[in-house]
């Protein structure tokens, strides 16, 4: 029972990551490699409001605005004046901006694992069960994050809009959208949706380095192909899945070293059975 | 331009990679045996060798197939695993290390071959992206089980038995076999039905082209490469650590392709050279407290260059400020056709501009209609 | 436009050989004919995951060596120092020794990281160059090898000293440690032989680099130990601590000279006691070791973990042995260096005292020290 809720804690941070990925991938088609060190850089926001000033509310509000801002820069500089290039382009792009962020990273913070204490909760017990106050709280506000996200899609303007530029860019265009702003947005939202990642993460995982975002960001991006990519109730759902898996294999001692097999395995049966995940649309071809 | 005929004639720019390989094979095999080549530039041009027939390999799945696969490292773990496990028993069997060498070369070859087609599975059913994670996956799936192995040494890596500095002179023979291969094999009927596959694999199947048997048949064929690489690098250094082979790695040989351009076999060599003896640089260069530098620099030549290659606002600029233009400017006059920029024929191959499969995706799908990003047009727009 | 880029292509390959061939010289038997300083080099992970153990075996040794300069080198010979990048594998090992190697590297501290090392070794080995490794414990890197040496305690050894102390003092065991990692599995795997050896029963949750970050599902399944064994380093050390009080778990935490530093990881709410086997204390009232914590604050405004003062003493170790055997010759090659000091170090007179106390050496390359027990948060 316990695992299972630490699974879920886990996985509600994979969903918040794999939120940004879908996103992104759903309105830009492309794969941004680098939102996992959008979430480093992040937790070093918050690691470093907390050394000036050490207030958490602040700390978070610094991060996102950091990541937010960090997410639009990037856009504009790196992948902006790649639009309408080579897919694969773009994802080496992305890729060197990655390395890019982590190296900056570790030439300002050093390489060392620096601890982050954001905010301390007692264990509180349930029935028998102990259970840490992080895990409920990333949890329940992931939940809100994804719910008000779908809201924000479906019944605002800028969220219909992005639909449309998902749909089609070249319709949306005509309908007079402005594409280059709505990818803006979407950027943002996403950094922003990562600097929230970020802060859940080091409330259960209490420190931060400059390879942090390499692993959950692979991870994340898993859930966001297994929930159906671009599909943002898919990505919630994803990334507890692997949040629960990845914790249940590691609670069984001889499953344990094979973790990370296993959760790329279920990944690859979904897709075998479901090509384009759990809930990711459909999509005929034809000639 | 050569006078376009329908009969097979020699074309000498078609033996230029071969000419150049060997040409350097020679010199270098030479000054190596004769004691002129200290030992770090001979494992330079080892691991260069193995970069080659990575990059060349995975453009035969990428460039060619049009299907992304994050995975190419995983092919090249179980070649690396198995195949100097073969070597390591052999060694005390066989006295000679060559053939040692070639006898497991084979065999990683071979084994990783029968993943390839594990792996060309799954490729018959998804498309695009979705293929990618799961060649992702299936890199990771790998080493975490070869890390696993008390046999394979667990998480201290597989002892090898290392070749040698003159390792490079073998690999590059193979580099330059499988040059032939892949050659032969796109420039024939199948390599035109590969290509027919990537651009339309609808279309392609509507002209009686056997997708399975092909998609299939490329999965293999590179993943055999990847094993053979996978044994030189085991016989280039000991251990055979799982570490190596993450995706990181499998991203590193997708970015020799994509700057090689895809579809391009002498750009994938050019590249897997260039990126490897930058890497090497960087390395060997920059030491102690400037080595957080390294990817800092690394980072930003990626970009930069794919930027600066692909950004369709700057085609323009770069058509005026071309190197080639330049040398084709001092060139003309010795060397007889003329090149010219603006003069250029409809039907040159673009490679880079070619959409992939994960384009033509897009562009097929019901969902979508005519994009102006990915429909020809856009070209002129320019 | 083809026949252009073939050509362009064969001017570019060209040019790539002209500058592989422009490194090249003739085949010289000594490649530290021309220095003018002792040269020591090593590789360690300078980048990537690994690189906090790279980087303090990197500035422990580097102010070593300033320190020896500082005091004049040996015979007024001062001593240069060069570490290469490895990111932690095998190939960029190799790589980096090489290029070491034909700068005119003398003497070296190895790698930093068991993997690399083994790699690193392989290589002074066939060359006759002396190696110290600060941190490489695994059994494989200094076992036939004659010239590679450490200050580091092997993993065997460790493994069994904690399955004694912990059999002799507590029933309730349990351990968690990284699959992926050659220090902890090494540690791991003559802990487990020995309780087998000793019949106790405890209890094993594992991890491994892909999954380092969060061990709430291990701690659970540990939490009723009265103690866990954790053969592993001090940043995931430091998160399993916070994890346990988090779950309300207090048991003691024991672990072995890689949780050096785990001091720096805690804070207020972490409730267990951690204790460890380490040569190295850096809040020792050693003299010794008080100055190189001092030196090594004022340098680099941290304190020093356990990879540091390896790192430290793996440089003075070679500049002890190589001013016991009195060397003067400044260009003297790596081969007849290496037999200098594989004789001076392995003789019956020669300790030397380290930041991480008194050591010994033998024909094996291993190292003879006491190991100390520290204990925090009582």
């Amino acid at each position: 029972m316990s695992t299972f809720i630490d699974g879920l804690s886990l996985g509600s941070i994979y969903a918040l990551i794999a939120l940004g990925y879908t996103m992104v991938y759903g309105i830009a088609k492309m794969l941004n490699f680098a939102h996992g060190d959008i979430i480093m850089v992040g937790s070093y926001a918050i690691l470093t409001t907390l050394a000036v000033n050490g207030h958490p509310v602040l700390a978070i509000i610094a991060a996102i605005l950091v990541c937010t801002v960090l997410g639009v820069v990037i856009e504009k500089v790196a992948y902006r004046p790649l639009r309408g290039a080579s897919p694969l382009a773009v994802l080496i792009t992305a890729i060197g901006v990655s390395y890019l962020l982590q190296s900056i990273a570790q030439l300002i913070f050093g390489a060392q694992t620096r601890p982050i204490s954001l905010v301390h909760f007692e264990p509180i017990t349930i029935a028998g069960v102990t259970i840490s106050l992080s895990a409920i709280i990333s949890l329940v506000v992931g939940a809100l994050i994804m719910i008000c996200l779908t809201l924000f899609i479906k019944f605002t303007k800028l969220g219909r809009a992005m639909i449309a530029v998902s749909e089609d860019r070249a319709a949306a265009k005509l309908m007079g959208i402005n594409v280059n702003m709505i990818i803006l947005v979407t950027f943002a939202i996403g950094s922003a949706l990562a600097a929230c990642a970020s802060t859940f993460y080091v409330m259960q995982i209490p420190n931060t380095s400059p390879t942090l975002g390499s692993m959950p960001g692979i991870k994340a991006f898993t859930a966001a192909v297994i929930g159906g990519i671009g599909s943002i109730p898919g990505a919630m759902l994803g990334g507890v899945l692997m949040g629960v898996v990845e914790k249940i294999s590691l609670s069984i001692p001889v499953l344990a070293p094979y973790t990370t097999a296993l959760e790329f395995s279920l990944l690859i049966l979904i897709l075998l059975v479901k090509p384009t995940g759990l809930l990711g649309k459909k999509r005929r071809e034809k000639v | 331009m050569p006078v376009k005929t329908n009969r097979k004639r020699f074309k000498f720019k078609n033996y230029i990679s071969y000419i150049v390989i060997a040409l350097f094979l020679i010199i270098s095999a030479t000054l190596a045996l004769t004691g002129y080549m200290n030992r770090s530039t001979q494992n330079l041009l080892t691991q260069i060798a193995y970069s080659i027939i990575l990059a060349v390999s995975l453009n035969l799945v990428v460039g060619f197939l049009g299907e992304l696969s994050l995975g190419h490292a995983g092919f090249m773990c179980v070649g690396a695993y198995l195949g100097c496990y073969l070597a390591n028993l052999l060694h005390t069997l066989i006295p000679s290390k060559l053939a040692v060498l070639i006898i497991s070369m084979i065999a990683g070859g071979l084994i990783a071959a029968v993943f390839g087609f594990i792996i060309g599975l799954p490729a018959l059913r998804l498309k695009g992206d979705y293929l990618a994670i799961v060649t992702l996956a299936f890199g990771e799936i790998v080493r975490t089980i070869f890390k696993n192995q008390k046999v394979f040494g667990g998480a201290l890596g597989l002892s090898t038995k290392k070749y040698g500095s003159t390792l490079f002179i073998v690999a590059f023979v193979v580099v330059l076999i499988m040059l032939a291969v892949v050659q032969n094999l796109v420039r024939s009927k199948h390599g035109r039905a590969i290509t027919a596959i990537r651009d339309n694999e609808i279309a392609a199947k509507a002209m009686g082209i056997n997708v399975t048997y092909y998609k299939l048949f490329v999965f293999i064929i590179s993943a055999f490469f990847a094993g053979i690489a996978g044994v030189i690098y085991g016989h280039f250094t000991t251990p055979v650590l799982y570490s190596f082979f993450s995706y990181n790695y499998s991203i590193e040989i997708l970015v020799m392709v994509v700057l090689g351009s895809m579809g391009s076999i002498n750009g994938s060599i050019i590249a897997a050279a260039l990126i490897t003896y930058v890497n090497f640089l960087l390395q060997t260069k920059l030491s102690g407290d400037l080595a957080a530098l390294k990817y800092l620099i690394y980072a930003l030549i990626l970009i930069t260059i794919v930027i600066v290659n692909n950004a369709p606002g700057l085609t323009a600029i770069k058509e005026r400020f071309s190197i080639k233009r330049f040398l084709s400017k001092i060139t003309a006059k010795v060397y007889k056709p003329k090149y010219d920029p603006s003069k250029r024929k409809d039907d040159e191959a673009y490679w880079h501009r070619i959409p992939t499969k994960i384009q033509m995706d897009e562009v097929l799908s019901v969902d979508v209609t005519p994009d102006t990003t990915y429909t020809p047009d856009k070209r002129e727009e320019k | 436009m083809n026949t252009m880029k073939k050509v362009l292509a064969l001017v570019m390959a060209l040019a790539m050989c002209a500058v592989c061939f422009a490194g090249c010289g003739a085949k010289t038997s000594n490649y530290a004919a021309n220095n003018t300083e002792f040269f020591i080099g090593g590789t360690g992970p300078l980048t990537g995951d690994a690189s906090s153990y790279g980087i303090s075996v990197q500035e422990g040794a580097q102010l070593a060596i300033e320190e020896l300069n500082a005091n004049g080198g040996l015979n007024g010979i001062t001593f240069k120092f060069d570490i290469k990048d490895d990111k932690a594998t095998a190939a960029d090992a190799a790589t980096g020794y090489d290029t070491l190697y034909e700068a005119g590297m003398q003497a070296s501290i190895g790698s930093v990281t068991s993997g690399s090392c083994d790699s690193f070794a392989s290589k002074a080995d066939e060359d006759g160059l002396f190696a110290i490794t600060p941190s490489a414990s695994a059994a494989n890197v200094i076992e036939n090898r004659p010239t590679v040496f450490r200050v580091c305690f092997g993993d065997p050894d460790q493994g069994y000293l904690a399955a004694e102390e912990l059999t002799a003092n507590y029933t309730n065991i349990g351990a968690i440690y990284d699959t992926s990692d050659p220090y902890s599995s090494g540690i791991y795997e003559a802990f487990a032989a020995k309780m087998a050896e000793l019949n106790v029963e405890f209890n094993t949750q594992t991890f491994d680099a892909e999954n380092k970050k969060d061990f709430s599902t291990q701690v659970e399944a540990l939490k009723d130990c009265e103690v866990i064994f954790l053969p592993i380093y001090y940043t995931e050390a430091g998160t399993i601590a916070k994890t346990a009080a988090a779950k309300g778990c207090d048991a003691l935490l024991f672990g072995c000279d890689g949780l050096d530093g785990i001091a720096g990881q805690l804070d207020e709410s972490v409730t267990s006691e951690i204790r460890y086997i380490t040569p190295f204390d850096a809040t020792s009232e050693d003299e010794v070791v008080s100055k190189f914590v001092a030196a090594y604050e004022a340098k680099y405004n941290r304190t020093p973990d356990q990879f540091a003062a390896d790192g430290y003493d793996a440089v003075m170790t070679i500049f002890e042995a190589m001013k016991k055997a009195n060397v003067t010759d400044v260009t003297i090659s790596a081969q007849a260096l290496c037999e200098i000091l594989v004789a001076t170090i392995t003789a019956d007179d020669f300790t030397f005292k380290g930041a991480t106390g008194e050591m010994t050496w033998d024909e094996s390359g291993a190292c003879t020290k006491v190991p100390q027990i520290v204990v925090l948060n009582k």
